[in-house]
This record gives C-alpha cells, structure tokens and sequence, in this order.
C-alpha cells in the first residue's frame, strides 16, 4: 500500500468489511437505534431507554459523548478517542474532525488528556478509565511501553484479523515488534520517535571527521575538540533518574549487541558482559574520558538540549524534537551546524536506538468494535499520517511517507532520520515494564554515581527476576 | 476595663532601636527583599530574553535583545487568560468558602463549650496527614462518578477540604488568644454565639482572617496535582496546568514559562499590597476602637 | 472596651469557667459545614486506601486477595522504603527548621515599622506566589551545574573554584532541594509568624523595656513564650507539609541520583501511578501517614504544654 488513496474511499472499504454478516452482529445504524431510539419508537418507550442509557452513563464514566447527531441517512455510531494532547499547527481535535466530515458512518468524540509531559497521569488516567472495562474509551492512544501491559491485562483488542500481515509490512519493523505482545498484534502505529546521534557539522569539519560510526571514535572526537576549546563538553546525553535513563540504557546496551530482557519476557539480561561493558563505558564518559560533565546525573531531555543548542557541545544524544529546535534561531545558536545520525555502536555490533512514540490502541470492551477499527485504519493511514507529519510534527510510522513531497516541504528535518527509525529497537517488552523501568532507573544510576557497575546490574537483574517471574 | 498603655500600632515603632538597631533592621530589609525577589527578577530578565540567551555563559540580567516574544505567545499562542480566568474562579470561591465555614468552626471549638474539642481538632488535622498523591486516585473515582470532571466544582471542595485544617488550628489558636472579658458583656445579655462572632470576634482577628486567607487563596491558585487530574479542558483548567501544557513531548519553552510566572505572580503582589495594611491592624487596632 | 493586663497572657483565658456553660445545638451545627467537607473528600479515599494497603493487588493484574499485614511486612523489610523515610525525616527536620528560623527572623522585621514596610512585605511573599510547577524548574535552572546563575555568582564572589554539581552528586542533591523548598515556603512561615506577632499587647513589649530589657531580652523573654503557640501550629502545619514534598524532588532529580533524593511521597508516586501496585502503594501511603501522625502527636503534645504553661 505505497501509493495514497483518498480518505473517503478507504473508509467505505473498511465499512463494507466491517458489516459483513457474523462479524459484527449489529450494524452502524441499529446499534445506535438501541442506544438512542430510533424515531419511529414510541416516545414513553424512548425516554426509558435514554433515562437507562443516562444513569449507566453517569455512572460509568464522563467520558462518554455528549454529542448526539442525527445525521441523515441514519445514525452515525457514536464513539470516543482518548489522546494525550500534542501541539503543532493543527490540534487532534481538528483531524478527528477531519474523520467526522470525510463520512457519516461514524462520529467520534475527542477527550484530551494531559501532554506527554505528564505521561505518568496519561498512563493513569487510561488505566483507570480501562480497568473498568465499560467500553470507554472505545479507542485510545498509547505510549509504546504501554502496549505489553494492556494487551497482558486484555485491555487492548487484537487487531490481527483487521490489519494482516500485508498491511503491516509498510510500517518500520522495530514498531510493529513494539506494538506486538505474545503474537498478537494489539497497537496500530500512530507515530514514531527515536533517540539519535546530534552533532555539529562545523566542529567535525574541522577534525576532518565524519560523524562518527562507533564509541571510539565520538570519544575522539571530542577529547580533541576539548583540548582545542572548540567545546565545553564531548557528549551529552541523560542520566536523571527516570524513563529517559532507560532510553538511553537501551540504546548504548543494545550497541554492543546487548540486551535488558531477552523477548521471551522471563530471562534477564542486564548483567550480562555486553550490558556491564555498556553501563561501564557510561561510567567512564564521565569518569575515564570527561567528556561528558557529570552533571547529566541529574539532567533529563531539556537541561542536556540546552548546552548543544547554545553551541556548548560536540555531540549529543536526544529525540527528534532537537532538530527543529536547533535549528530555531531565537532557541538557537548552532542553526545550520547541526547534523543528525544514528547513535555509535561498539566495534562491529549495530547501532541501536530507542523505539517511543505513540500508538493507537482498541478497548477490548468496546460495543462498536468495527467503528473503532474503521477510525483507527483512517488515523494510521498514509494520508492522515502525512498530515500528522507537516501540521504536528510527528514523524510517520509508515517509511513510505517520508519520500512524500510535502514533508521536505514542510518538515525538512524528518526525511534524515528515516534512517535512525528503521533501526530503533523497543524497551523490555513485558506487561511488568513499569515496575522493570523503576528498578532499572534506581541500579543504573546507582552504577553511574558510584562506579560499582557489576554490583549494581546484578542488583538490578535478581529485583527484575522477581519482578517478571511473579 | 481600661488601659492607657495600647498604642494604636500605626503610631511608633514598637522598640525604640538604638541606631545600630536600625541599621540592621534596615539590613535585614534589605536582605528579605534580596533574597525573595532575586530569582524572580532573574526569572523576569529570562522573560524578556530569546530561549537562546539563557545559556551563554555568563547570565545577564539586563535583557539583550529585549523581546516581548514570549508574552505575546502565551496570550495569543496558548489562551494563557482563559487559564487565568479559571484560576481566579477557583481560589476566590475556595477562599471564601474556607473563611466562612473554617473561621466559624474555628469560633466554636475554640469559644463554645464542645466536647472532645481536641480530638476534633484532631481528625481535621487528619486531612493534612494524609498524602495527597493516594487520595488523587480515589477521588477521580468519585468526582467521575458524579459527573463533576472538568467543572469548577470539583476543584472547589478539594481545595476547600485541604484548606480547612489550616484555618481552622490557626484561627482555634487566634480566637483562644482573645480575652474572654471582650465578649462577656454581649454573652451576659444573652447574644447568640453567630451574632456574637461576627459582630465581636470577627473583626478583631482581621489580621489572622486576611492571613489564613492569603495562605489558603496562593494554595488553590498553585495547586497542580488535583488540578490536573481532574480537568481536561481548557475551560476548567487553573494556571499551573497550563503552565505545564506548555511543554510538549520534551520541549519546555522556558522564556514561555517564565512570562507566564510573571503574569501570575503580579496579580497576587497586587492583592497583598491591598491587603497588607489588615495583616497588621491587629487585636489590640481592634480592642482600642471599642 | 480596651483590654486589661489579663490579655498580657492571652491563652489562659479559653479555660471552662469562661466559656458558654448552657450546651445548645448552635456550637455543633457551627462545625458541620466545615467537618462535612473535610469529611466528603478525605473519607472514602483514606478507609479506601487502608484497605488496599491489607491487599495483594495491581490494577493490571486480575489478582487481587487479602494478605493482612502482607505489605507491611514486605515494606518494613524494604531497604529503599528505610531510605526514602530517612530522607523525608532530614528533609522535613531540616527545612522546617530553616524556614522557622529564616521566617521568624522576617516576621520579627516585618512587625517593626520603617519606610518601605509594605513594599518589603509584599516582596516577601514572592516565593510563595510563584506557582510550584515554575518554582522546581526555576530553581533547575539556578543551580544548574554548568550555567546556572549560583554558580556564576558564587564564582564571581570566590568562594568557589570550580562548578559545583548541585543535583548531579549524591552529597548535595537533597540539600538543594532543601534550599528551593526553604526559599518557597518561608513566607508560609513567616506571615503567619507576623499575623501572630499581633497577637502580643504592646503594653507588654513596652513595660518590658520600661524594665531594662534589650531588644534582646525582650523578645526572648516577652515575645518568644507568647508567641509560642502560633510557632508550633504553623511549624507543625509546615512539618507535615515538608513531609509530603514531592513536586521539587520528582522535577528536579526524579528521586536520584542513586536513589539519594527518594522521598516517601516520590516512592509512593512511583509505586502507586507509575507501577499501579495499588496494595503495596498504599502500605507506603498509611506509613506516611502514620508517620505524619508521629510528627504531630509530637508537636501537639508541646503545643498542650505550652497552653498550660502560659495558662498559669
């Protein structure tokens, strides 16, 4: 599915199929009648049914749509979205409208949630709203280390039988792999984002070096540039006690053909020699080499952005959201110097990066399941997903899309980091990621404070153990 | 009943300080304002500074280039006043409800014969025991329930409930400090408790009412957590909120934030400045105006 | 009607005799509106969360059974628990004395008149007026390690040589966390401290004086002991919320670096809203609240010493 088709005529698609007989017991238009009476039943009749309808919505959840509409040419089916809020030059609430309008079949109502600033509450917010299985919302959108966890908790609906194998070999691998728990397909890919390699051009130039393919040589490079004063700092990256730690963890373990959990979900990894040989050679970023101050301790996404964009640093590990800041002259002092790769790997291992972003998500308790999936098949489309890329800045989760004309266009910075997608790796799939994270976050930054590496991943591994094993 | 040695307090300083004892007095002014307004002038300099200046080495406090950039973008970009008018609803409700039912409940444990007062006292210091980030989850529960997410109401009584324990001891404490012999006479013909409140007590305690009052209006108007699980809309959302709306996916547009601090935090110097003249005229301004 | 010299001592006048003696419904009825409040927020979350924490239970996972004291007894057992709660204790001890001290130290010039005063006051109450949200970033960027302003100054000053890693090193990291909540919450502190100052009849202050006493004497032997009650309440009310600090901590180092600024309430967040433990999240939380109720049995205990003591 490379080329673009319209909107309208997808959506007629997916609708056919999704009335098929036996799939879906009810169509659009009778499964709304039920809700909400149709116009030829008896008044009385009516009012019951949406006093029963009103008290089970109070008390279910506030979620549920206010809005009525009484399309001609029958009902539309009435569903929900929930979605963390983005910024960009169009909001989601303008391309959920867009759906609304491109056909009548089905109306969803958008519920914002706080932005990913505040995932934790995200996460929580949904979790609650799922845990109660009522069917709302009927689709929602989730963090990429969320996917294992809601399809464990049978939260989140498999998506198997509507998006095949052929439909999902358009999307970057490591996504799909993502967005998969135990077989089953339980996420559609909305966005992606990965951590990457910034660099300043200029300062390479210079060295006469090219941007550099492994450790050795990023730490060469920016011991020279140190000692020449052309940076204050080799190579920033983060190291606060939180999710990004772990993002970085992944990255530099996975560099060395290591990993946190091998993918059956139950053998830990994280104290093996590839992963100590990683958190060691963090360490000694700070310690051994000094290119890195120590600072990034404490320092998360923006307080290690800061130091590159004034022009303070030679490299920099961060997500894409660096690029069109740097490249921001009132942000910026380094517009035009900048360039972007992928992160070093260890000699002859592979480059990792870490996998995030944001995908949609089924409940499993939805009463209009062929809605929701109709909704969803529109919003993971190539055209919406283009559209999502030059109004929001979110970079596609379907490779294809990045050779679109408009987003040179408009996102010049996206069509270089097509290479960093295709390589991002997830974080430990498993249901039990958020207490794995926490422990990871608590022992790497133990090994990174004190240096005691080897005590601290084997610390780390018997917690997970009994964390996953439970 | 008389007693000739109550300054009224606006008069004199209250200590004849000998001239050493000035000077440090005015040190220690000095100080006070220093150390309290210092980071916020920084905070005001980054404001009318690009992101871009912020990290150049040596900080200056002087704006160069000037840009009045961020202010406009937080009105015209991000409805910043939508977050204020929602803000200013909530902590003058919250406010004024906490006075009127804290300072009566105060009035009656603290003046009218309640048993077990102390254990009273007790469960309604409770409340500040307990941490808020576990009753945040239950409450969403309830509030969804209800029907009360994103409406003004919800914050209300939260900050309604977390605000009395406050007023509630400091004003117990203030109104015991009142002499009995204030209100005897009223009490000896026969004046309703109530009437006896607001017409005695009261407006002598003006200084702890303002008081608990500017404490318990700055918590509703800074209180994040409950605020931002229990709204979701702009039409509801208080300020700090949509302070951290700001922030995308990683991206914190400082100078954004920083303006939008300033804007806040002027409104409330402005209330104090109004206001300030009460924290004073304490118990004795009052008992010599009788 | 002016006041006697009695007022001189001002608290012993709450005693039985001077009270209402009839019992009529008004002093309940006064109570209700505000204990029906308190009551509809913080029931039903507190008896809900002290349930959970007797369970073994998750959000995610569908088991859910009742295990006693089974928390606890892992809790108790959990050395990053001991070390988040002795944290909490240096962090509370620490900045409630600071803002107690910093705090009566404003009052005591803010009570004085002198040009200026209100400009004074209200600058005073900055800090607290600026929402926490910016006040942890805020102080992010003052003390950040490689360009914040404190740095700069200190270096500028020589009493540095080089940078100091403020949140990056485990030896500092709680203690400037103390220093942002102090430079917060003083005026908490310090305007109640002021209201309370009030309070003390100037015909005491003055007498005092009349009797020799330096300003020293004077406020220590004068205005301290009356001053007392109001101290202990707004510490007391400052301790137990020092005790629950959470926003500074969470934005500023998110508990680390190794697990050296972990508070109980960053621990509960975690456990609670991040891993959705809810049995175990809850343990942490009724410890906390045990704790605090430790805090203010303590303080309460001064407190009824006090009102005697002044009472007699």
């Amino acid at each position: 599915m490379q080329e673009l088709e319209p909107p309208e005529r997808k959506t007629q698609q997916n609708c056919e199929a999704a009335c098929l007989p036996g799939k879906a017991s009810v169509s659009p238009a009778s499964s709304l009648g039920g809700n909400h009476g149709t116009p030829g039943m008896p008044r009385r009749d009516f009012l019951k049914r949406a006093g029963l309808t009103l008290a089970g919505v109070t008390a279910a959840s506030s979620l549920l749509p206010v809005r009525r509409a009484w399309a001609a040419g029958g009902n539309p089916v009435e569903i929900t979205f929930a979605s963390a809020k983005f910024y960009g030059k169009q909001t989601i609430a303008e391309v959920v409208e867009a759906y609304n309008g491109a056909q009548s079949k089905v109306h969803v109502t958008y519920k914002e949630l706080p932005p990913p600033s505040s995932s934790t509450e995200v996460h929580q917010g949904l979790v609650q709203q799922l845990a109660r299985r009522n069917g709302t919302p009927d689709v929602f959108t989730q963090d990429i280390i969320w996917v294992a966890e809601f399809a464990a908790a049978k939260w989140a609906l498999p998506l198997d039988e509507y998006f095949g194998r052929e439909v999902m070999k358009d999307y970057f691998p490591g996504i799909v792999q993502g967005c998969t728990w135990q077989g089953k397909l339980t996420a559609l890919p909305w966005f992606v984002d990965s951590g990457m390699l910034y660099y300043r051009k200029d300062l390479l130039e210079g060295l006469g070096a090219k941007a550099p393919e492994t450790w050795d040589e990023l730490i060469d490079s920016s011991k020279k540039l140190m000692s020449a004063g052309k940076a204050k700092f080799g190579f920033l990256w983060q190291g606060k006690q939180a999710e990004v730690l772990v993002c970085d963890l992944v990255s530099f373990i996975g560099s060395n053909g290591g990993s946190i959990l091998q993918p059956d979900g139950t053998t830990v990894t994280i104290a093996d020699e590839p992963a100590i040989e990683a958190v060691q050679m963090m360490h000694d970023f700070i310690r051994k080499h000094q290119i890195t101050p120590e600072d990034v301790l404490s320092w998360d996404e923006e307080p290690s952005r800061r130091p590159f964009t004034s022009g303070e640093a030679a490299f920099l590990r961060n997500w894409s959201y660096v690029w069109k800041v740097a490249q921001t002259p009132a942000d910026s002092s380094v517009v035009d110097k900048v360039g972007v790769s992928p992160l070093p790997h260890f000699p002859s291992k592979q480059s990792a990066a870490c996998l995030g972003g944001y995908q949609y998500g089924i409940n499993a308790s939805t009463r209009n399941r062929e809605a929701a999936v109709d909704f969803v098949r529109w919003m993971s489309s190539p055209e919406t997903q283009l559209r999502f890329a030059t109004q929001l800045g979110l970079c596609p989760t379907r490779a294809a899309v990045f050779e679109q004309p408009q987003i040179a266009q408009e996102q010049p910075f996206m069509q270089p980091l097509k290479s960093v997608f295709i390589g991002a790796i997830p974080r430990p799939v498993t249901p039990k990621y958020p207490q794995v994270t926490l422990i990871l976050q608590s022992e790497v930054s133990r090994a990174l404070a004190t240096g005691n590496v080897k005590a601290a991943l084997q610390s780390a591994k018997e917690k997970i153990q009994n964390v996953v094993k439970a | 009943m008389r007693d000739a040695g109550i300054h009224p307090q606006k008069s004199k300083p209250a200590i004849n300080f000998p001239a050493p004892g000035r000077v440090l007095l005015y040190a220690c002014a000095v100080f006070i304002v220093a150390w309290s307004v210092g980071p916020f002038l920084w905070q005001t300099s980054t404001s009318l500074q690009l992101d871009r200046e912020l990290v150049s080495g040596s900080p200056k406090l002087v704006p160069a280039p000037f840009t009045f950039e961020h202010f406009v973008n937080i009105f015209a970009g991000k409805s910043f006043h939508r977050y204020l008018f929602n803000s200013v609803i909530v902590a003058f409700s919250t406010t004024f409800l906490c006075l009127l039912f804290g300072s009566v409940a105060a009035y009656a444990l603290a003046r009218l014969d309640i048993r077990g007062r102390f254990g009273i006292l007790g469960f309604i210091l409770a409340v500040s025991m307990f941490p808020q980030i576990a009753i945040v989850a239950p409450l969403y529960v309830l509030a969804s329930g209800l029907g009360w997410l994103d409406t003004y109401r919800v914050l209300i009584v939260v900050y309604l409930a977390l605000g009395l324990p406050l007023v509630i001891w400091v004003l117990f404490g203030y109104f015991r400090s009142i002499p009995p012999t204030i209100d005897e006479a009223a009490r000896i013909d026969g004046a309703k408790p109530l009437r006896i409140f607001f017409q005695i007590i009261l407006p002598m305690s003006l200084p702890a009412v303002v008081t608990t009052g500017l404490l318990c209006f700055i918590a509703a108007w800074n209180e994040f957590m409950f605020a931002l699980a229990f709204t979701s809309d702009i039409n509801h959302q208080t300020v700090p909120v949509g302070i951290a709306n700001f922030t995308d996916l990683h991206y914190v547009p400082w100078g954004d934030i920083a303006a939008a601090s300033v804007v806040v935090t002027l409104p409330l110097i402005l209330l104090v400045l109004a206001f300030e003249r009460h924290i004073i005229s304490g118990l004795t301004g009052g008992a010599v105006k009788e | 009607m002016a006041i006697t010299e009695v007022q001189g001592r001002p608290l012993l006048l709450g005693t039985k005799k001077a009270r209402v003696r009839t019992w009529e419904p008004g002093p309940l009825l006064l109570l209700a509106p505000a204990l029906a409040s308190i009551g509809a927020v913080s029931v039903y979350p507190v008896l809900l969360g002290l349930w959970l924490s007797l369970r073994d239970t998750t959000l995610a996972s569908p088991t859910d059974s009742f295990i006693g004291f089974g928390n606890y007894r892992q809790l108790l057992a959990d050395g990053q628990f001991w070390n988040a709660w002795t944290h909490t204790i240096e962090f509370t001890a620490a900045s409630t004395l600071l803002e107690t001290a910093l705090g009566l130290m404003m009052a005591l010039v803010l009570s004085e008149s002198f040009r200026g005063r209100g400009i004074v006051r209200a600058a005073m109450l900055v800090p607290w007026a600026i929402p926490t949200v910016v006040t942890s970033k805020m102080f992010g960027w003052l003390f950040d390690g490689q360009n914040g302003v404190v740095n700069y100054l200190l270096r500028g000053m020589g009493l540095i040589q080089h940078n100091v890693d403020w949140y990056g090193s485990t030896s500092s990291a709680l203690w400037t966390i103390v220093v942002a909540d102090v430079w917060k919450t003083t005026p908490f502190m310090a305007l109640l401290l002021l209201a309370g100052l009030q309070t003390i009849p100037h015909s005491l202050t003055e007498a005092s004086i009349i009797d020799g006493a330096n300003p020293w004497q004077q406020f220590w032997h004068v205005r301290l002991p009356l001053l007392a009650p109001t101290l202990l309440i707004a510490a007391m009310f400052r301790a137990l919320d020092a005790f629950r600090i959470f926003d500074l901590v969470y934005v500023l180092t998110g508990g680390g670096p190794a697990d050296s600024t972990e508070v109980l309430s960053t621990m509960t967040y975690k456990n609670l809203f991040s891993a959705l433990q809810f049995g175990y999240g809850s343990a942490l939380s009724t410890m906390m609240f045990i704790t605090e109720a430790g805090i203010a049995v303590i303080f309460g205990a001064i407190l009824l010493r006090k009102l005697r003591e002044v009472g007699q």
